[in-house]
């Protein structure tokens, strides 16, 4: 809707083009995130998606060179992020040791890995560009003027990422699965005694957030360019962790905040190009942190806090004043690029999460010690 | 009490030989690695040894880098210690050099005794001001520190692109990187013609500072009792929030000065894009390595110094990637926090006390106190 209202007063970058890309950026956050998802509920944070994305990244390009196969690649993606998903399970369950230090570790570990292994093997090759997966244009819907291509002529890896969000929340809401895993991540030492095994439990957590980090690594290699450099995934896995929370532990949560994060990407790449921006561009920005904060205040949404109140009008005049003054304000590229991580900054500034958490998130169980 | 003094030393010296036995583990892990690319593990050791200690050069590079490092890990110990994990040292290391750069550019001409420190407390402000926006936002909206530090990291890193090539670009190059510093603002070089400079002095006044503020001062108590059980410190009148702010701006403040050592003490006399150089995370291991002890950091550091210098000769004369260094950090602090929380786990079991694993990560001497949360 939004991307309509601003085609109409003249805001040049919001298009159908913009539409799609955001949606193709947010894949892999969306990946990432319904796995780590999964594993927060369990009780286990996975800070080491970073890293585990990248170790996908790595091996899907390697094995997708290697074989021709992009079956192969996504299959080596989910490969190489489960590798580090089993040291995170060790470390995390077996050990009981710190979850957020283990996974700052894992994250050093296959920067380091990916590093020294690219420029093991390729350092006297060409720059190798390997096929990327092709677009499945979906009967009918895609002939949709407008909007259709945007949103249903895409690769099958995005059309999973959101298919896994109902999936997620069947999973999670409508199975005894589902219950056990909420257990183990709320109160484990109930789950256990209800003959629920924490560890197995948890330990599938870890791996199905490896796993699915890793799809996501591979998406952002085979699937969106092609190619693997040195830290190709660039901070995306630690969006991956801000959606969820930003999601505040929800799967619908989780897409919202994807699309969020993806459109800031988009918009960056879009606006980060062009010599100057319109003016309408800052008022639309100011107007839709009106419509976000503004939502913070429905009824039903806790008790109304004076300074969001105060935010709130302030966002929505500073939207209207800049409409009509359209000054022209412009940023350079480097910043662009930053705009996605101030955007997720202000969006868990901005969300009220620490009551959804799950209780026992990052705590250690042992059977016997409560 | 001298039963109980015994014990405590006996923990100790097992727990600097486990220490040994985890970068043993991990050099060797790293020496299969290198096996696998066809250099043969003798011929690697003594590359090793020749790129780290070898030459006056070489071993004056490790020092140097040595700096930053433990600079870094005291950083991550006070906040640690306070109970709070926060990543956000390359963000820090970024914009402390930023502000360096101002002042070092655009406060001049001054005489270099007023000049140099200026600048380096510049760095100190930029670094805790980029630390002070996780703690605010940690202490008032209650977000995570540890998420809000990496994404600052990743925002930081565009700042600090962005200001090499738009504002305080050198327009006479087309690399991104600021005008030389005048040398009043510089640290002086300590051994000619070598990376070695006088701020080298800094790292024995650091430690000395974090290991007798944290041990013998109120403010190190308060620190500890808030990281240790938050609980007790609130029954105590110690608010872990106030606290956890001013240990995160000092941890920022202690990153800041490892930028402005990078900045004013560095190869060149200008900022460049990528002057952070990994030092800010690798500074975490060191941290870990040392069992976050200020004494620990030393010894910690030079193994990280080395390890670094290292890689960077080793990449030039045995055709091995500089990257093996991250590697090798990574499995270390794996199997340091492995092997610690293991160790921690049997102890508390003959004691029959809790089991934490954060507790798991302090050092020895603070393991009891951080168990019932009063200082031993």
């Amino acid at each position: 809707m939004i991307h309509f209202s601003l085609a109409a007063i003249g805001v040049g970058p919001f298009d159908t083009n913009l539409l799609s890309q955001a949606l193709i950026l947010a894949t892999p956050i969306l990946l990432a995130g319904v796995g780590e998802l999964i594993s927060e509920r369990a009780g286990v944070i996975n800070v080491g998606l970073e890293g585990m994305m990248l170790s996908g990244a790595f091996f899907s390009y390697v094995l997708t060179w290697k074989s021709h196969s992009l079956v192969v690649g996504c299959l080596a993606g989910i490969g190489g992020g489960l590798v580090f998903g089993v040291i995170m399970g060790l470390l995390a369950i077996e050990v009981g040791a710190d979850q957020i230090v283990a996974g700052v570790a894992i994250d050093l570990a296959a920067l380091g890995l990916t590093g020294f292994m690219f420029e093991q093997i390729f350092q006297n090759l060409p720059q190798i560009v390997v096929p990327t997966v092709n677009n499945i244009a979906i009967p009918g819907l895609s002939k949709i003027p407008s909007f259709g291509p945007a949103l249903f002529n895409h690769d099958p890896l995005l059309y999973l990422a959101f298919l896994l969000v109902p999936l997620s929340w069947f999973l999670l809401y409508r199975t005894r699965w589902g219950l056990a895993i909420r257990a183990a991540g709320e109160l484990p030492m109930a789950a256990d005694s209800a003959g629920i095994s924490v560890r197995r439990i948890r330990w599938m957590g870890v791996l199905t957030a490896a796993g699915m980090a890793g799809l996501a690594g591979a998406d952002l290699s085979i699937v969106q360019v092609g190619i693997f450099h040195e830290n190709l995934s660039a901070g995306l896995g630690y969006l991956g962790l801000v959606a969820v929370i930003f999601g505040r532990w929800r799967a619908l949560g989780v897409l919202a905040a994807a699309l969020v994060l993806g459109g800031a990407n988009a918009l960056q790449l879009r606006v980060g190009e062009q010599p100057y921006i319109q003016g309408a561009f800052w008022g639309a920005i100011a107007l839709i942190a009106f419509s976000l904060l503004g939502g913070e205040l429905l009824p039903g949404r806790g008790p109304v806090r004076r300074s969001a109140l105060g935010l709130t009008g302030l966002a929505g005049i500073a939207g209207v004043v800049l409409l009509i003054v359209e000054p022209h304000i412009s940023l350079s590229q480097p910043l662009w690029v930053g705009f996605p991580y101030v955007v997720a900054l202000l969006v868990l500034a901005g969300a009220r999460t620490s009551a959804r958490m799950p209780t026992a998130l990052a705590v250690a169980y042992r059977r016997g010690q409560g | 009490m001298v039963a109980r003094a015994r014990a405590r030393v006996m923990a100790s010296s097992v727990d600097v030989l486990l220490m040994v036995l985890v970068v043993i583990v991990a050099l060797a892990i790293a020496l299969i690695f290198i096996a696998a690319y066809g250099v043969s593990p003798g011929s690697g050791i003594s590359a090793f040894v020749q790129g780290a200690f070898g030459s006056q050069l070489n071993l004056a590079s490790t020092l140097a880098k040595m700096i930053p490092l433990s600079l870094v890990a005291l950083g991550w110990i006070v906040a640690f210690r306070a109970g709070r994990i926060q990543v956000g040292f390359p963000g820090q290391i970024m914009v402390g050099g930023i502000v360096c750069s101002i002042v070092a550019l655009k406060f001049g001409p001054l005489p270099g005794v007023i000049h140099l420190p200026l600048a380096i407390f510049g760095g100190m402000v930029g670094g805790a001001l980029w630390a002070w926006v996780a703690a605010v936002l940690w202490a008032k909206r209650g977000v995570n520190e540890i998420l809000s530090t990496l994404l600052l990291n990743l925002v930081a890193a565009q700042v600090l692109a962005w200001w090499v090539q738009s504002p305080f670009h050198d327009s006479s190059t087309p690399l991104p990187q600021t005008l030389p510093f005048p040398n009043s603002a510089l640290y002086p070089s300590l051994l000619v013609n070598t990376d070695l400079h006088w701020d080298i002095v800094v790292v024995p006044v650091a430690v000395l500072a974090v290991a007798y503020i944290l041990a013998q001062t109120t403010w190190g108590f308060r620190v500890r009792v808030a990281g240790a059980n938050p609980q007790v410190a609130r029954h105590a009148g110690i608010s872990p929030k106030s606290i956890g702010v001013q240990a995160m701006l000092v941890s920022g403040a202690l990153a800041g000065l490892a930028g402005a050592s990078l900045v004013l003490a560095g190869t060149q006399p200008a900022m460049g894009e990528a002057f952070e150089g990994g030092f800010g995370f690798n500074g975490i291991a060191v941290a870990l390595l040392a069992r976050n002890s200020a004494w620990g950091v030393v010894p910690a550091a030079l193994l990280f110094g080395a390890l670094s210098q290292a890689g960077q000769v080793m990449s030039a004369t045995v055709n091995i990637s500089s990257q093996l260094v991250g590697v090798v950090q990574g499995l270390m602090i794996m199997l340091v926090l492995a092997a610690t929380t293991i160790l921690y786990v049997q102890r508390a079991r003959r004691r029959g006390g809790g089991t934490g694993a954060r507790a798991a990560l302090q050092p020895p001497s603070e393991v009891r106190s951080a168990e019932v949360g009063v200082p031993g």
